[in-house]
This record gives C-alpha cells, structure tokens and sequence, in this order.
C-alpha cells in the first residue's frame, strides 16, 4: 500500500504557505480572491487553512487588514506591512538556500 | 441566510469558545461562503451553499485550525503530569488510610481534606482522590503552559523501576510455599477448635486463657483466619492465573476485612487486661499492615497500568 503524503504534505505546506502570503499580498487582495488566483496558477489553497493563517500573520504585524464596506458585500483585504517585506526577503533567502543545498545533495547523490 | 450556513457557523463558535475575536472570523468565513456560492453556482441557494460547506470542512476541524498553536498543557510535561500525580497520590492514599484507620478527619487546607468514613466511603474514595490529584496537576501544569515561560520544574526521581517491578511479579508460585501456608493454616483453624481463639493471654497448663471476652475472641479470630485465607487462597490460585488482577483482589479484600476490624468498637475484655489504652497500640498495628497492603494495592494497580500502557504501545 502506498504511503499516503497528505501529512508530510501539510507539514511541508506550513512554511511554503506563509512566503507564498506574502509574496501574494504585495497588493490589497482578500481572501476569495487570493484562492481564486491561485487556483488560476493551478494551486489549489485550503480556504480554511488560508483564513487563520492570514490571522496568524497580522497579529504578528506581517499583514494588516481593512474591512471594505462600500460594495452589497463585505470584504476583508489584506496588504503586505514594512515589517511583512523584511520578513520576505528573509524567509526567500532562506528557501532558496534551502532550495540550493537539495539540489545538490540529490545531484550528488545521482552521481553516484 | 440559509439556515444551513446558520447553523454552520453556529457550530463554529462554540468550538472556537476561548477565542476572543469570534466574531470576526466567523463574519470573515461567512462572507468567503456567500460570495464563493454566487461565484461558482450563480446564485445562493441551500443546495449551493451546502455543497460549499462541505467543502469547507467540519466546524471542529475549521476552529481548530485558528487553535492550532495554542496547547492545554504542553506535550512536555506529560512525563511531568503522571509522575506528579503518582507522588501526590501516594501521599494522599497514606493520609486516607491513616485518616480512616484512627476514625479522624484530616485536613492541610487548602490541599487536603479527608472525611471521616466508614469502610464503604474509604472504597469509594480512593477513585476520587486520584482524580483530584490528576485534576490538581493539571491545573498547575496549565498554568505553567500558559505562562509560556520556559519554567523548569522539578523531576521527581523514583528510585523504582517500573519495568522490573513488573516482571519480577511474574514469578511462578512455589508448590512447597503453599503446603507450608496449608499446613500452617491448618494448625490454627485447628488450636482455633480446641480453644476458641487464637489470642491467648496465658498459655498455663488448664488455665489457658483468651485475651478478649470468649464472644470478641470468636469475631477476632475468624477474622484473622479469613484474613489469612484470602491470602492463602490468592496464592492458589497464582497457580492457575498468573496475574496481577489475583494480587489486586487480594490486597483490596484484605484491606477491606481490615476496614471491618477497625470499625468493631474494642471489646471491653482487653481494657481490663492493661494498665494503658491498647486502642492506641493496636490501632497502630493495625495502620501498620494496612499501609503494607495499601503498598502493595497500589503497586498492583501500577503494574497493571503499566501493562495496559505496554499493550497499546506494542499494538501501535
């Protein structure tokens, strides 16, 4: 029987799907809207991991938030904070490292 | 709104109980559902808004998911939450016992408080004080949780080990044991016959002579001789059933015929035989074997978690 992933999956998700708000979040959007973008990219996003998430961040001054009242609807948006762009750069310097030393470790271990 | 979505939400807030701004996540999942159901299906009608309920997830599942990072008590101090429990239990076990065997009522306020009881309620207790004390723990683990401070609590070394504990148990009964117990046994239902008690004051030659009135000397040796029994037959039946159950029942019947002995008022006889109160004497003999049993009670039922947890962790 194969294994099922979905566990390592989440666990792997838990990280990627913060830089990935962030990079998102560079303009206003909410949270329909960054699903459906995703989607339209072939990602499909956990609405319901999205939602506390974004929480997650804005209390840590990441990301603030805006209810927009004007349309039949309301709408919470979301945008990146100066802090949320240090915390970017960052966390992209160190996937890519992470990213950098797979690479290499699985070539080298083709190599072999 | 649909009542479904009512509901949903409904069911939401209550699992997301300790949160402080319940409102608001729940306008926010609100709002993604209405605006995905005209989105994707044109138009908010229940059968839509169902299917993207669905899709949502179970409400436990979505208010956990805001709790993710919030814990009771710490996975860390689950060592800390038994070994705490056992050191408080053993303490408040002794105390009970101690309690029920002088007929007193004890109290370490705010900590402690032990009825007087009869043999019944003591039973009946004990179960209670174990959760008391699990409860006690657990308070004050949370507390440690939720203060988030990296406090370093004190690891209580138990100089047992468990593990061998368990295992020495094992040990099969001796045939030879149980003919010496049979025999000894045998002597005194025996000297029991002849003489009607087992408690002699004097052993002169046709003045043998009982320490108790002849009816308090009849009550007490039968209850040493079922007292003896109980053991004697737990040891019999080692023979068939190997397990920590026999040691269990034994010590908790002898515990109880113990309970019954102690709550007999003293035979008047006795008194007129000493000088000082031999209340006092015997009581302490008596809270001497039965701290021994009570021991043992609770070493049986260790083991017997001990296997129950080996058991689970073997079958994982």
């Amino acid at each position: 029987m194969a294994t099922d992933i979905s566990p390592f999956e989440t666990e792997m998700n838990r990280g990627f799907l913060q830089v990935l708000v962030l990079v998102l979040l560079e303009k206003d959007m909410y949270g329909y809207s960054m699903v459906k973008q995703l989607e339209g990219k072939g990602y499909k996003l956990e609405e319901n991991t999205l939602y506390p998430l974004l929480r997650r961040l804005e209390k840590k001054g990441l990301i603030k938030s805006k209810w927009d009242i004007s349309k039949d609807r309301p709408r919470k948006f979301y945008v990146i904070t100066k802090d949320g762009r240090a915390v970017r750069t960052q966390l992209l310097a160190f996937w890519k490292q992470q990213n950098d030393v797979l690479d290499y470790l699985i070539k080298e271990t083709e190599n072999v | 709104m649909s009542e479904k979505l009512e509901t949903y939400l409904d069911e939401i807030r209550r699992y997301l109980a300790s949160s402080k701004e319940k409102q608001e996540i729940l306008t926010e999942i609100k709002s993604h559902i209405m605006e995905k159901a005209e989105e994707e299906y044109g138009e908010m009608t229940d059968s839509s808004l169902a299917k993207i309920i669905d899709a949502y997830g179970s409400p436990r599942r979505v208010a956990e998911k805001y709790m993710d990072d919030q814990q009771i008590i710490a996975p860390t101090f689950k060592g800390h939450l038994l070994r705490y429990t056992a050191v408080l239990f053993f303490v408040h076990f002794a105390l009970t016992i101690l309690a029920f065997i002088f007929k007193t009522r004890l109290l370490i306020l705010p900590f402690f408080y032990i009825p007087k009881m009869d043999n019944f309620q003591a039973l009946f207790y004990f179960p209670m004080i174990f959760i008391y004390d699990l409860g006690l723990v657990g308070i004050i683990l949370y507390f440690v949780t939720q203060s988030g401070k990296d406090i370093r609590l004190p690891w209580p070394k138990l100089n047992l080990n468990w593990q061998n504990l368990a295992d020495s148990r094992q040990e099969k009964p001796r045939i030879i044991l149980l003919v010496l117990m049979i025999l000894g046994y045998a002597a005194l239902v025996y000297v029991y016959i002849s003489y009607n008690t087992l408690f002699f004051k004097s052993l002169n030659p046709g003045g043998i002579e009982s320490f108790f009135s002849p009816e308090a000397s009849k009550w007490y040796s039968l209850a040493l001789l079922v007292f003896l029994g109980v053991g004697i037959l737990a040891y019999f039946v080692k023979f068939f059933a190997q397990s920590e159950w026999v040691n269990l029942i034994r010590s908790a019947c002898q515990l109880v015929i113990l309970g019954i002995v102690i709550n007999r008022p003293i035979d008047n006889a006795i008194r007129e035989f000493f000088y000082f109160d031999i209340h006092l004497i015997a009581n302490l003999i008596v809270a001497f074997i039965a701290l021994l049993l009570a021991i043992d009670f609770l070493k049986s039922l260790i083991i017997l978690g001990i296997k129950a947890f080996r058991k689970k962790s073997l079958a994982l």
